[in-house]
């Protein structure tokens, strides 16, 4: 039965294990059950903001309920004690933490403690508890110990953040600062390699590592190499033992990690993006899976007014249950617009048949054919009533997309976002451009000085060679008049001068977005977002760098970029420094890691590109995520110094 | 892929507990030695407060256990309605079956009476809010847990009605049958000759006790008998129709009622669906209830505080109007009492004087007005000339508006 079931688990996504070792733990670690009569039990879960961001996008508060969960309260929050019930902990394994849970066991909080570590917990640490439950008299009521190998965060079916919560330690700029010391520089490979070993832990699998040479993803490659090593040697405590009996059809099929360094493509952060998700993340406050709209209520009167404009804020949840989202969030745009459109349209049908219901409902007793009609109408009215849930939850989600939607379309009006990323994609792709750039920057209308930053740095990062003195003075000094800040492109001139010595720019692939035809565009002024100005842009696949690195490694394609790729492999006993891959069979499942941040544009390539390749998987995963304004700002951080 | 290191942390204690005990330390209040703080222990958690309320909603909830308990353990007995007649061993009598659905009902009454009365008890006590939260929590998980077991009792009631309805409805269609069979035949009896209708009254009579296929058969052995019929084929065919139109009309008729029987289920069920919704939304209209009774008493607050504000603001304007006038004669009677008073007495003789004149001749004189006024100019320009001229351009505006009025009037 176990079999069964751990055969079950290796099918499914990330998302879903993880969920399911969420819900054990919160379970007492005993599997959970789906019991209609069970007896009800009641607990409390503490967590700390790091627990937090791992259950948030996995769990709502209804689901919570649904497992017993009477209270769920920060770690470090004020606390009351309630004598009668078990607690759940759910934290990271450090000082203050378990200072705060000593100080609880101490204070007799609650009637029992199940103790889980997010990762693994040290001795020492767990002799610090020892010692205060010991203090306290309390050790019979430390139920449960476990290390719960769950540090990291989970955001759709196939992408997982690290963390959340010290994420300024794993950033960008972080790794890349200049004056960075080696034993700084550890730690934070110390933190990447630990969540990544989480992450492999609960995927239950060894994979084979693939890294460019001389970066920080080579230092993690190392250490993660090291690391599943010795847990793997530790046959008596080794953590991959299950997953050989159950993995099924994947036991043979072991995932390939391709770990990629931010630095060999720093122009797709910056890009302007034309897909929902994307946008979404781009302009508005996009966060763990939740969005953050400020709406201004009411109408914005005049000027003068008296009253200051009131704001309210509303966040919205963008779950996997959302089956909009699901479907749309890789779509371009306008077509998410029309989309919504046709929901709204379709609602409203189903609306006004329940409508027309009522009022034959109303009507019968006047009417002398009635009877012959009630056969049908109480088959309706059963459908009608049972249909009802389910429409008023449509309704919520049309609503909440019809907003979403609004907001980014109102930012994509004001700043002509369109433009921009016609403008990047051509600059990209290296085609002819129909503006000269200088009139883009000097344009007063179009974008925030942060977009013509954005522009410009990409421009510069993707030319062959870079624009002459003079010509850069010239840009400069519309950058400045167009009140950006110039520190970014310093470190980018940097960087270029450091990448030119390594290697030679990469290329994007060709690509073609054009506008759509001038009858598409008239069809959809009807709707209700009126896309006047915005261009209506497709888009056409096109391979970014990560994609292409994946592609040629996947299918053990040789490739002058990705053929001095350094090769680990935990499970054999010695360790290689060679590149030469062992087995030459193309790989089934594969996981992406971007060591000093990712984005969802990335994300959406890689999906797209998996897509049409039967039978392979693909995970995303990135140290942190970030949209282009914060990834602006680390570099302007790191043009300072 | 969680790790179970509560060993771990076991062992962990025993190593503090003897390093303590190796170094002599007495931690807190475990005591330094092992035995000694198992006992502590013990001491230590039996007076340790076990709260009321989980104590009592534990208590309320293995009663909800023991009913889901006995309902699953009845589940078969009282479910299968048909069974008393094909099984020899004890089942359940209907007179049981109601006594369970009577428990069960009283049964299901006390635990939400007991719920409510923890929840009115969990609101009364004083409490922080955390705890208030949790308490709230666990009763609608005791509700909860208490709706679902009434849900299996509910089911199971359902089945055993149906049950019950099918059994009626087949029961009544055999001896509806079978008396229609037996009705048809005696129509054709009754207009048999005499001496046959002993004979055949025996048959009916066996027929009765005999079951349908017996019927079936004695209707073969009275066709043989048709032989000594003094029926004309006719009249046979006649009656054959008639049956045949009688059974149609009863099929057709049972069908109806049959169609009409599903829908009142269908009913039934979205009666339950609707009673279920108008109860939640019972609270619901309470609390909007209270809202708008609210809102009103808000409003009423709100016009009674505008009107008085609208009160106010008058007196205020009178209030200020005066002071203004008081304040213009002050300043012109501080400046020169004299003066002043003289060009007010001025005005008020000027007016006094062209009124009545303006009454006496009816405005044919403006002029001596004019003259009077050009009078009191004269003399008052010597005592102050500004003053004066204001007060001789008062009195001489106020005569002209007089008299324009009193010439149109």
């Amino acid at each position: 039965m176990v079999r069964v079931k751990m055969a079950a688990a290796a099918a499914a996504s990330i998302r879903e294990r993880q969920t399911v070792a969420l819900k054990r733990m919160l379970n007492f670690n005993v599997p959970h059950v789906k019991n209609n009569t069970g007896e009800p039990v009641w607990k409390v879960l503490i967590f700390d903001r790091f627990g937090q961001d791992i259950i948030s996008p996995l769990l709502s508060v209804k689901e919570l309920r649904d497992m017993g969960i009477t209270l769920h309260l920060l770690l470090h929050s004020d606390r009351d004690p309630i004598p009668d019930v078990p607690a759940v902990y759910f934290v990271m394994p450090t000082e203050e933490n378990i200072d705060r849970m000593c100080q609880d066991l101490r204070n007799q909080l609650y009637e029992s403690y199940y103790l889980n570590f997010i990762s693994a917990i040290s001795r020492s640490k767990l002799e610090d508890i020892a010692n205060a439950a010991l203090a306290a008299s309390a050790v019979t009521q430390v139920a449960k110990v476990f290390d719960q190998y769950l540090n990291f965060i989970t955001l759709e079916d196939d992408m997982f953040v690290l963390c959340n919560q010290n994420k300024e330690l794993v950033s960008y700029r972080a790794i890349n600062r200049p004056d960075i010391t080696d034993t700084e520089m550890e730690t934070i490979m110390d933190t990447i390699v630990d969540s990544l070993f989480c992450f492999f832990v609960t995927l239950g699998a060894v994979p084979i590592i693939r890294c460019s040479r001389g970066t920080a993803a080579e230092m993690v490659a190392v250490k993660l190499d090291k690391k599943l090593r010795e847990n793997l040697r530790d046959a008596r405590n080794s953590l991959f033992t299950g997953d050989t009996l159950g993995a099924g059809q994947f036991s043979f099929q072991r995932p390939l990690l391709v770990l990629v360094d931010r630095n060999i493509d720093l122009a797709t952060p910056l890009h302007h993006t034309w897909t929902y998700q994307a946008l979404v993340h781009d302009v508005l406050d996009f966060h763990l899976n939740r969005v953050n709209l400020e709406e201004s209520s009411g109408v914005e009167n005049s000027p003068a007014g008296a009253r200051p404009k009131r704001k309210n804020k509303k966040s919205y949840d963008l779950t996997a249950v959302d089956k909009f989202w699901q479907k749309h969030k890789g779509s371009p745009f306008p077509e998410v617009a029309e989309s919504v459109q046709q929901e709204l349209e379709s609602y409203r049908a189903q609306e006004d048949e329940v409508k027309r219901l009522k009022s034959i409902m109303g009507l019968e007793g006047e009417d002398e054919g009635a009877i012959s009609m009630l056969s049908d109408n109480t088959a309706k009215l059963t459908s009608a009533v049972s249909s009802l849930p389910e429409l008023l939850e449509k309704k919520r989600l049309i609503d909440l997309h019809t907003n979403v939607a609004t907001a980014v379309l109102e930012h994509i009006k004001t700043r002509k976002l369109d433009v921009y990323f016609e403008y990047e994609e051509k600059i990209m792709s290296k085609t002819t451009l129909d503006k000269s750039l200088l009139d883009m920057i000097s344009d007063p209308y179009a974008g925030t000085p942060e977009d013509k930053m954005r522009l410009f740095l990409i421009y510069y990062i993707s030319a062959q060679q870079a624009p002459s003195e003079a010509d850069l003075e010239q840009y400069k000094k519309a950058l400045t008049e167009a009140g950006c800040n110039l520190t970014p492109l310093q470190y980018i001139k940097q960087w270029k001068a450091f990448a030119k010595m390594a290697s030679a720019p990469t290329s994007y692939g060709n690509t073609a977005t054009k506008p759509m035809g001038l009858l598409s565009r008239v069809m959809n002024t009807g709707s209700q977002f009126v896309m006047e100005g915005v261009k209506n842009l497709v888009l056409k696949q096109q391979n970014l760098p990560v994609t292409r690195i994946l592609d040629s490694l996947m299918e053990m394609k040789s490739n002058p970029e990705t053929d001095d790729y350094r090769y680990f492999d935990p499970k054999m006993l010695r360790g290689s420094d060679s590149s030469v891959p062992r087995n030459k069979n193309p790989f089934q499942e594969a996981i992406v890691f971007v060591v000093g941040g990712g984005n969802y544009i990335e994300y959406q390539n890689l999906i797209d590109y998996i897509k049409g390749k039967q039978g392979k998987h693909v995970l995303y995963g990135c140290s942190e995520l970030f949209n282009a304004s914060q990834f602006i700002k680390q570099l302007s951080l790191l043009g300072q110094k | 892929m969680a790790v179970d290191i509560t060993l771990l942390f076991r062992a962990s204690v025993k190593t503090v507990k003897t390093r303590n005990k190796a170094l002599g330390v007495a931690v807190g209040g475990g005591g330094g030695s092992g035995s000694d703080g198992a006992r502590d222990e013990l001491f230590r958690r039996s007076p340790r407060p076990k709260g009321d309320f989980s104590s009592r909603a534990r208590e309320v909830i293995s009663h909800i256990g023991k009913l889901r308990d006995f309902l699953l353990e009845h589940r078969k007995d009282y479910i299968n309605a048909y069974n008393h007649i094909m099984s020899d061993y004890m089942r359940m009598t209907d007179t049981e079956r109601d006594q369970i659905d009577q428990d069960a009902q009283i049964f299901m009454r006390t635990c939400s009476e007991a719920i409510q009365q923890l929840r009115t008890e969990a609101h009364k006590e004083v409490h922080s809010q955390q705890v208030k939260e949790h308490r709230s929590a666990v009763l609608d998980f005791i509700e909860d847990y208490l709706k679902r077991v009434c849900k299996i009792y509910s089911e199971q009631r359902a089945i055993r009605v149906k049950r019950v309805v099918d059994k009626k409805r087949l029961s009544r269609l055999e001896p509806d049958q079978s008396s229609k069979s037996t009705e048809s035949s005696s129509s054709e009896k009754a207009s048999q000759n005499s001496s046959e209708e002993s004979e055949e009254k025996s048959t009916t009579e066996e027929n009765r006790d005999k079951n349908l296929t017996e019927a079936q058969s004695n209707f073969g052995l009275w066709g043989d008998g048709r032989g000594e019929d003094e029926l004309s084929p006719e009249e046979i065919q006649v009656f054959e129709q008639e049956n045949q139109r009688l059974v149609g009309e009863m099929n057709s008729l049972f069908d109806e009622v049959r169609q009409i029987e599903g829908k009142v289920v269908e009913i039934s069920r979205l009666q339950e669906i609707f009673t279920e919704k108008v109860l939640q939304q019972e609270t619901e209209i309470d609390n909007i209830h209270q809202l708008v009774v609210g809102a009103t008493e808000n409003i009423k607050e709100g016009n009674e505080d505008i009107r008085e504000a609208i009160k106010n603001n008058a007196g205020f304007r009178v209030w200020i109007l005066f002071f203004l006038v008081m304040c213009s004669f002050s300043l012109l009677f501080l400046d020169c009492p004299l003066s002043a008073s003289g060009s007010v007495m001025i005005v008020t003789y000027c007016t006094w004087r062209r009124w009545e004149q303006m009454n006496t001749d009816s405005g044919t004189c403006p002029g001596n007005c004019i003259l009077f006024g050009g009078a009191a100019e004269s003399f008052l320009s010597r005592v102050r000339p500004s003053v004066t001229l204001f007060g001789v351009f008062l009195g001489k505006v106020t005569g002209l508006v007089c008299h324009f009025f009193l010439q149109k009037g």
